[in-house]
């Protein structure tokens, strides 16, 4: 007998293979690691090695929402729903349209956490909870799909909803979890939320399916909005602006956006941390790096040259025929990720006044800066605190732009490379540090060998730059005159590290040829050259 | 200087195992409107997309108004009025917001003309091109590739899978670009009968390979048969063996 259901399931698992085997692979490794290098019989202690299971588990989690969600192949803000049009013509009913992807991406979701906590009971012997956990998961998927799968009348609203809707959810979960409710009553409180999720999912579908997309962007139409489409008429002073435009248009907004919708949960914080003080400097913590962290999860369609396209990582013939250099598409991108940045922090220097004044916890930061003040003087404590800022700024703009170099070859094996690469590096990272700190004889070692690590980097981060200069002069990608004004401005960026890590680190116990490797190790150079490289690659295949 | 727009000489092109170009040679002198004809899959974008400098030629040259289109973009680019068989014009734009970016691009574009060509393929300024028919989003990229009275226009499958009125249009645009002095057209079509009514110079195109190319008239003229001129389709399957469009019950 034939179902529907077959196709629907082949086509999940015909795409998504092979992130199910590499992980099923990477479990029996791990499996393979405790069978036979660690003892069998000795548990071992799950803050050693923690990121080993929680970054591959979460990078899964998150992946099988986006996948069984569609929300791979869509624009997450555009109105019409997410859910593939080609679908809709199928002999099925909408519930069954609906249904069967939700149903697929429970079973998927029960599985990852089923095999990851009972992993884990094996390993380390901890007994997690196998219910309520994977039934929240399910929840979860349940409301993105139902959620992703809704036309909605604003662009945008989609994105807003679902976090906002997603928020809750945890929330209430985290409070529950909080007052130790008993696992039983936390299933009957998640078990109602997965017929609700399939409802709105079958009517999200439904009325996808008939082409019924609200619009209501007339309501929100300024007026005078005439009059602006006049002015917007004028022309851009030279094609370099317009294609900063372009990018601002395409990629800019995004940042500032998802800052300013997290911004406020956030903030909203300080309102039950007006008795303490430790607790106001945590969410201003928590504020201060979202921008970063937000900017590292939006680079992707940044360095992404056709995220909509049939060929995601090509360049669409309509950039590609644009009458402009390599260099001056990447500039425009630089330029755009500079203002996405800044209007990013706008957001945040604005808000986060406004918060704390309006939560009455503006007392404890002052208190705190009068100490500051106290400690360090006026200009050494004012200086501290605009470093502090600046180098949160200067990071959410690197975290836009520092993969460019990856996502504009076009190559979808350089870009699965890397985030498998990165991936590896992050499960690694948390076992290799804590093996250095249960090892005082390693940290000397590397203490001693400080200078020659820091040295050794420079020489690769250098000789790698060399080798893109040579090969942008050489395909005349860059002139000479913009080889070397870009090579002394970044010189005149590490000076001026170098300078106030000197002023700043004014002790003797920290030789200043240290300061100077890790000025020249801070400021990028090799990655940003090699974007134009990129492109070109990309570009003239 | 050569009086050549477009030279290409010797070019080879692998992708894998299959050879979309192989040894392709071709000259189009200026002022000509040239046809390149051929069946689905012949190569007749692969070959466009070297000359825009999308692809580099691994084996062979080309040269665009003597410039080698990889090395020197905006030359070339700068130059060439393009619209592309997959018409991947940004859905997010509004019309007048394409027109207005595009115009940045190009020192010789013409307001007038390009309101004139808005106007006559009645395109609503506040539309966005989501939104747009694929026919009118056609004719919203012919718009942009006329307005800067390009030395060169490449219509790549201009007309494929739109409608008479809409195909009407875009051979109406070429013809008045022909009338422009000294420009050149490079026009790609499996139907051979648009391409008939068009251009002065044909060059078909059958698994990569070029297997005639001479001036329209010459063509028909060599082809000739008891005294009867036929057509382009009949010459094309009487070379190639197969028809360039497949039938429309296919």
């Amino acid at each position: 007998m034939r179902s529907p259901a077959l196709p629907i399931g082949w086509e999940f698992r015909r795409r998504h293979l092979w992130a199910l085997i590499a992980y099923a692979a990477y479990l029996v490794i791990l499996a393979a690691i405790k069978l036979l290098v660690l003892w069998p019989a000795q548990p071992v202690t799950l803050d050693e090695r923690a990121t080993v299971v929680t970054v591959p588990l979460s990078t899964l989690f998150f992946y099988f929402l986006a996948v069984f969600s569609f929300g791979l192949a869509g624009d997450l803000a555009a109105r019409p729903s997410l859910y593939p049009a080609r679908m809709f013509v199928l002999p099925v009913t909408s519930g069954a349209l609906a249904g069967w992807p939700m149903l697929y991406g429970a079973a998927a979701m029960t599985s990852l956490w089923l095999g990851t906590a009972l992993f884990a009971r094996w390993s380390w012997g901890i007994d997690l909870p196998l219910l309520w956990p994977g039934l929240l998961c399910v929840v979860f998927l349940a409301w993105t799909q139902a959620l992703t799968w809704m036309p909605y009348g604003l662009p945008g609203l989609r994105v807003l909803i679902t976090v906002l809707w997603l928020t809750v959810l945890d929330a209430v979960v985290l409070l529950a979890v909080h007052y130790k409710v008993r696992e039983t009553v936390m299933a009957a409180m998640l078990a109602p939320l997965l017929p609700l999720a399939y409802l709105t999912a079958r009517y999200a579908v439904s009325r996808a399916r008939r082409g019924d997309v609200p619009d209501w962007r007339g309501i929100f139409a300024r007026p005078g909005s005439n009059a602006v489409l006049t002015r917007r008429r004028d022309h851009f002073p030279s094609p370099a602006r317009a294609q900063v435009w372009f990018e601002w248009r395409r990629h800019g907004r995004s940042l500032p956006a998802l800052v300013g919708l997290l911004l406020p949960f956030e903030l909203g914080l300080l309102w039950l941390a007006r008795d303490a003080p430790g607790f106001v400097f945590e969410i201003l913590f928590l504020a201060l790096i979202t921008p970063p962290f937000m900017a590292a999860c939006t680079a992707w369609t940044v360095s992404r040259p056709n995220p909509q396209g049939r060929d995601s990582y090509g360049v669409p013939p309509f950039i590609a025929t644009r009458p402009l250099t390599s260099a001056e598409l990447i500039a425009a991108k630089l330029k755009m990720a500079m203002w996405s940045t800044l209007a990013a922090w706008l957001v945040v220097l604005v808000a986060t006044p406004l918060a704390l004044e309006w939560s009455g916890t503006w007392s404890v930061v002052t208190e705190r800066v009068r100490r500051m003040h106290d400690a360090f003087g006026t200009p050494r404590a004012a200086t501290v605190v605009l470093l502090i800022l600046a180098g949160f700024i200067v990071a959410t703009w690197k975290q836009l732009v520092q993969s460019l170099h990856i996502g504009l070859t076009g190559r979808a094996w350089i870009v699965k490379g890397s985030v498998v690469l990165t991936l590896t590096l992050l499960i690694l990272l948390g076992p290799i540090v804590e093996w250095i700190i249960d090892r005082p004889s390693v940290q000397r070692t590397l203490w001693n060998a400080l200078p020659l690590i820091l040295a050794v980097l420079v020489a690769i981060k250098m000789s790698a730059a060399a080798w893109i200069a040579t090969r942008l002069d050489r395909g005349r990608l860059l002139g000479d005159r913009a080889l070397v004004l870009g090579a002394a401005c970044w010189c005149a960026a590490v000076l001026a590290l170098y300078g106030v890590l000197v002023w700043f680190f004014s002790t003797p116990f920290v030789a200043h040829y240290l300061l100077a490797l890790i000025a020249i190790l801070a400021v990028p150079l090799a990655r940003l050259s090699a974007a134009p490289l990129a492109l070109a690659w990309n570009r003239h295949r | 200087m050569s009086d050549s727009v477009i030279e290409v000489s010797e070019l080879t092109r692998r992708f894998g195992a299959t050879t979309a170009l192989d040894a392709v040679s071709l000259s189009l002198p200026r002022g000509a409107v040239y046809g390149l004809v051929g069946a689905n899959g012949a190569g007749k974008t692969t070959l466009i997309r070297h000359i825009l400098g999308l692809l580099r030629a691994e084996h062979g040259a080309v040269r665009v108004f003597g410039l080698d289109p990889v090395a020197d973009p905006v030359g070339v680019l700068s130059r060439i009025g393009y619209l592309s068989e997959e018409n991947d014009l940004p859905g997010w734009m509004r019309v007048d917001e394409l027109i207005r970016y595009t115009s940045a691009f190009y020192p010789k574009w013409d307001d007038d003309y390009a309101e004139e060509l808005r106007r006559a393929f009645a395109l609503d300024p506040a539309a966005k091109i989501k939104d747009l028919s694929k026919g009118q989003k056609a004719r919203a990229g012919l718009l942009i590739a006329l307005a800067h009275r390009p030395e060169l226009l490449v219509l790549d499958e201009p007309s494929s899978g739109l409608d008479p009125i809409v195909r009407r249009d875009i051979l109406g645009a070429v013809i008045r670009t022909i009338a422009d002095e000294g420009r050149t057209v490079l026009f790609s079509s499996h139907l051979l009968e648009e391409v008939e009514q068009v251009a002065d110079h044909v060059t078909m195109i059958n698994q990569g390979r070029i297997v005639l190319s001479d001036r329209l008239d010459a063509i028909k003229e060599s082809h000739r048969v008891d005294g009867r001129v036929p057509s382009l389709d009949e010459i094309f399957v009487a070379l190639v063996g197969v028809p360039a469009a497949p039938a429309p019950d296919a």
